[in-house]
């Protein structure tokens, strides 16, 4: 977080927390948002456009895909047993192993473009968090220099903040 | 430096939490707020926190004596299993031409049942259907335990269970690979696929859901269970954002699994050409089979818990009303299959189905598929009068008897048909045997431990989307459509 000071605004409802974000956007402030529940407005409000995730997903399920047909072909032909008149590179049977490990290898780079982009797990306390945001209340953190916390904690006061606290940013 | 204000977090707001011990008392969590009786209000996030950590509070002795029994039956299955594999798989009753037998039958079961969990979380996600919410937690549980427990029949069933390892494709001395063409070995694929993305995308649905209990925990242990398990979650703009995404990823990969895995373990049979298997309706009906029986379990494991943990608020009647409807809709579909084999028997003219089709009903076991057909098609259409499908009793004595009757139709596919193949020569009946008895019975015990474990450790009812499906809290009641 930019700035040696971190000013925590806890709100109740959602509105507020959408009218203290405005305020972080509109001071060009470096700020962070908790909420116990993801939500489209907030999501809206933070960070529009899509995830990268479905990149890596698309990734895991090309790469499996094409890893499982060449896994059954690559054995079939360094072990060439007929079985049942079977084509020795039988495609239709393999259908199957390149189907299931698309899916697999999917799931496992969306595991692992998860853990990437959540930077988890995620061992640091995380600078301006309180229990009570994974509960019932939304939290609004914005970074900034020392001489202008008093203005920001205004400022989120004013839209409508329970309670404020001023920590240090890390 | 820094300063706080007077922080509220660990005062009590609202009524007092309705457990014991009062207001916190000896509770293992911090609540904020508590249940207010009223029905026509709709829940707070804090009250879902409360009535789902409330579940995790210390056991009480009931917990612990069905934990025993659990216990019991795997000390069962276990003495049976290492009495199996010191003699061999003739304790297991297993002789000519039914191999296969009660392992394969129990199988299929599980796998059956671990079928509807990923279905009711990930296509009902996909649909949007706000009913999935309260339920699919322990849907997931149950569709990971099954699959733990599915997957030690083909290990037990294998006899040499030693050499397991050779079903998996690795380079070896005598340059040999597994055969790709076999549908056994497509089911390894399909089953540890499943096991896999299932378990993901369970862990993955709780992490938030740790997060809340990791932040309400009073006690050392729980602080450390819970702050290790959910992985430094805190619910930031941008992990929501990633977060979402994957879940939605997973969802959508998670579907057609669904799909191919009870369409593969069919083909276990279906690519057989055995009568009775050999047929091109078995992946639908395995995967119309499998929905009914999972959703089957699904209710009668909700049932005792919504009654145990006061989940009343949270498991409405309109969740079971919904779930009885996909019952209703898989027994039909269900129903329809059964006809269609033995409309494809009578129309193919072939002598050697026709004859398995009038063995099932009239031969030495008809019993098996007379209790199916009920079980599994009579007895639910009850459930097209809208008064049981919210009598909650009458739903758990319904799902008590798809249970049994969906084993009783894997009894019967499995086998009946092996036991009454092409020549009279080759006829045989299977031989029950305790070990065999000692295993299913075991199997059952493996389950029910895991699930019994898991709902007083992690939070068995999903508590960061219920209170997505509730209204945000707003300061303006009208400033959002």
């Amino acid at each position: 977080m930019k700035g040696p000071k971190a000013v925590v605004g806890v709100f109740t409802y959602i509105d507020d927390t959408l009218k203290a974000i405005s305020i972080a956007k509109a001071g060009g402030h470096d700020y962070r948002v908790y909420s116990p529940v993801p939500h489209h407005e907030l999501e809206e409000a933070t960070l529009p456009g899509k995830s990268p995730v479905r990149f890596l997903t698309g990734f895991g399920a090309v790469l499996g895909c094409s890893g499982g047909f060449a896994l059954a072909i690559w054995t079939s032909l360094d072990y060439p047993l007929r079985v049942s008149a079977k084509d020795i590179v039988s495609i239709p049977g393999f259908f199957v192993i390149g189907y299931e490990c698309t899916i697999l290898f999917g799931g496992i780079f969306t595991l692992l473009a998860l853990l990437h982009f959540c930077r988890l797990p995620y061992i640091l306390r995380s600078v301006g968090y309180d229990p009570r945001f994974s509960q019932d209340k939304f939290g609004v953190v914005i970074g900034c220099q020392s001489n202008a916390v008093e203005e920001v904690a205004e400022k989120l006061r004013e839209s409508g903040a329970d309670e404020i606290q001023v920590r240090e940013a890390l | 430096m820094s300063h706080h204000n007077h922080s509220p977090h660990h005062e009590h707001h609202g009524d007092s939490p309705c457990h014991k011990g009062g207001p916190e008392g000896d509770s293992q969590f911090h609540y904020r707020g508590g249940i207010v009786p009223t029905e026509a209000k709709p829940l707070t996030y804090e009250e879902v926190n409360k009535t789902v950590l409330a579940m995790l509070e210390p056991p009480t002795y009931r917990w612990w004596l069905f934990l025993g029994l659990c216990l019991v039956a795997v000390a069962i299955g276990g003495v049976s299993w290492t009495r199996q594999i010191l003699n061999g798989m003739t304790e297991a009753g297993k002789s000519h031409p039914d191999m296969w037998g009660g392992y394969i039958t129990t199988f299929v079961f599980w796998v059956g049942i671990a079928h509807s969990g990923t279905l009711i979380s990930a296509v009902l996600y996909l649909f949007r259907a706000h009913f999935r919410m309260p339920i699919y937690r322990l849907a997931e549980a149950m569709t990971v335990f099954a699959v733990l427990t599915a997957g030690l029949f083909p290990l037990i069933h294998l006899g040499r269970v030693w050499y397991f390892y050779w079903l998996m494709p690795y380079p070896n001395e005598r340059a040999i690979w597994p055969n790709f063409r076999s549908p056994l070995l497509w089911d390894v694929f399909a089953v540890s696929t499943y096991l896999t993305i299932s378990s993901t995308f369970f862990i993955i649905g709780l992490i938030p859901d740790i997060a809340v209990a990791r932040d309400a925990a009073r006690t050392k242990f729980r602080r450390l269970l819970y702050g290790i398990t959910s992985l430094g979650w805190t619910g930031s703009h941008s992990q929501w954002k990633h977060y979402t995404a994957a879940y939605l990823f997973f969802a959508a990969l998670a579907t057609p699994l669904v799909v191919s895995v009870h369409s593969v373990v069919s083909w276990d049979f279906a690519m057989s050409i055995v009568p009775g298997w050999h047929a091109t309706i078995f992946p639908p009906y395995f995967v119309a089979g499998a929905i009914f029986s999972g959703i089957a379990m699904v209710i009668t494991i909700m049932i005792p818990l919504r009654r145990i943990f006061g989940l009343e608020r949270i498991l409405e009647p309109k969740h079971f009303d919904a779930m009885s409807k996909l019952i209703l809709l898989t027994s039909g579909i269900l129903t329809y299959s059964y006809g269609v084999e033995f409309y494809t028997a009578w129309f193919s003219n072939n002598e050697f189905e026709r004859a398995q089709f009038w063995f099932r009903p009239f031969g030495e076991v008809g019993a098996a598929f007379w209790g199916m057909t009920f079980c599994n098609c009579i007895f639910p259409q009850l459930l097209w009068i809208k008064t049981l499908r919210t009598n909650i009793p009458f739903l758990f004595c319904v799902t008590i008897l798809i249970n049994i009757g969906m084993w009783l139709e894997r009894f019967n596919i499995i086998v009946q048909s092996l036991s009454h193949e092409y020549i009279p020569y080759s006829w045989g009946w299977y031989n029950f045997s305790w070990v065999d008895v000692g295993i299913v019975i075991g199997s059952f015990g493996w389950f029910g431990m895991w699930m019994t474990l898991f709902v007083k450790f992690f939070p068995a009812v999903a508590i960061t989307e219920i209170k997505e499906i509730l209204p945000a809290p707003r300061r303006t009641a009208d400033a959002h459509h």
